[in-house]
């Protein structure tokens, strides 16, 4: 049996919230998202949940002043988790 | 979308395009009115052909998933019916040799319109947190303020024209207000910082061709308009800035290798 930790769970819900917004705006934005990610980090979608940053600068290289939607739409996927501690972090970070 | 990916190269082959059309119409103009008239009907085959193979290839790679998607499948609609349209026009007034308007080639310019005006709202939502009241108000006012001209010059355009030529010519106007809205807001969030250059040419690209039209109306209707007049430079250079507006996403959302996004909650398992 598969035991997920507090800390995966929430690795989890986060690569899940920002993928399936990204793929809502189009795959395209996803794998670009992803690109930027690796080609400027080295970094996967799920390290976003540790780097949040890197998530936030990616966007803002991408998306300019208006990565702000972005980040509100990941916010409202993760709103009933938002008082799990990482997930909190995680959008704290994003959002300022 | 005030990002860093302002891309220069495209920018200076924007600017040739632009000025290399301009001196193609310029010199015509200046051989004669046959040459100018050939020349302005050769070059809307491969300028709003250029601008259909491209929106094919943004709404390929984004097909039909997404708000991106859904918004570049609108656009395709724009710029097959406009192509159509505009080869139409060339046949009746090249081969032909006769008045295009009222002509099928208004059926593919009108239907265009719905199809743009929606594509633009598509296009605007992801700034939508950044679309005041007070912006939406200004670009509707504006709009207003340009069809109430506009309706009653077409209306006297003719005593002599049918009641569908008429309602033909009143139909331009009034698309081109309903379109002017959300380009205007496009052109306002550029001047405010929000977009970079590049992501505001499709909303340049449609008030351009509102003032190309609004310039067609009134020269068709003091009748000195003829085929590559001035005005058609600005219908040339609309279609110009719709082709550059959709590269630029085209270069944006380039092609990657599958490895890096399929790497994600495979992680995790």
């Amino acid at each position: 049996m598969f035991d997920a930790t507090n800390a995966e769970i929430s690795k989890a819900l986060v690569t899940l919230a920002i993928e399936k917004t990204l793929l809502n705006m189009g795959k395209p934005v996803l794998d670009e998202v992803a690109h930027r990610l690796f080609k400027n980090y080295k970094c996967y979608i799920p390290d976003c949940h540790e780097h949040p940053e890197y998530l936030k600068s990616v966007l803002k290289e991408l998306y300019g002043n208006c990565y702000n939607n972005i980040v509100e739409s990941i916010k409202k996927t993760l709103d009933e988790f938002s008082t799990k501690k990482s997930i909190e972090h995680f959008l704290m970070v994003i959002s300022e | 979308m005030q990002t860093n990916l302002e891309l220069p190269q495209t920018k200076k082959y924007l600017l040739l395009s632009i000025l290399g059309t301009g001196f193609i119409m310029m010199i015509a103009n200046f051989v004669g009115q046959d040459v100018t008239m050939l020349t302005t009907n050769l070059l809307y085959v491969p300028v709003p052909g250029a601008l259909l193979v491209l929106s094919i290839i943004i709404a390929a790679r984004f097909s039909v998933k997404g708000e991106h998607g859904r918004a570049w499948i609108l656009f395709v609609g724009v710029a097959a019916s406009w192509f159509v349209a505009e080869q139409i026009w060339l046949v009746y007034d090249l081969v032909y040799e006769i008045d295009p308007f009222p002509s099928a080639a208004d059926f593919f310019y009108l239907v265009g319109y719905p199809f743009l005006f929606l594509f633009s709202i598509y296009y605007l939502k992801p700034l939508k947190n950044a679309i005041s009241k007070k912006m939406l108000a200004y670009a509707s006012l504006t709009a207003v303020t340009l069809l109430i001209p506009l309706l009653y010059m077409a209306y006297g355009i003719d005593s002599e024209i049918s009641a569908f030529e008429l309602t033909l010519a009143l139909s331009y106007p009034i698309a081109d207000a309903i379109v002017l809205i959300p380009a205007l807001i496009g052109v306002i969030l550029f001047f405010r910082g929000e977009v970079n250059f590049l992501w505001s040419l499709v909303c340049v690209a449609i008030v351009l061709n509102v003032v190309a039209d609004t310039g067609f109306l009134i020269t068709s209707m003091n009748g000195s308009y003829y085929m590559g007049h001035p005005i058609d430079m600005l219908f040339l250079w609309a279609y110009i800035l719709f082709s550059f507006g959709v590269y630029s996403h085209i270069q944006i959302f380039k092609k990657h290798h599958p490895h890096i996004s399929t790497q994600s909650l495979d992680d995790l398992r």
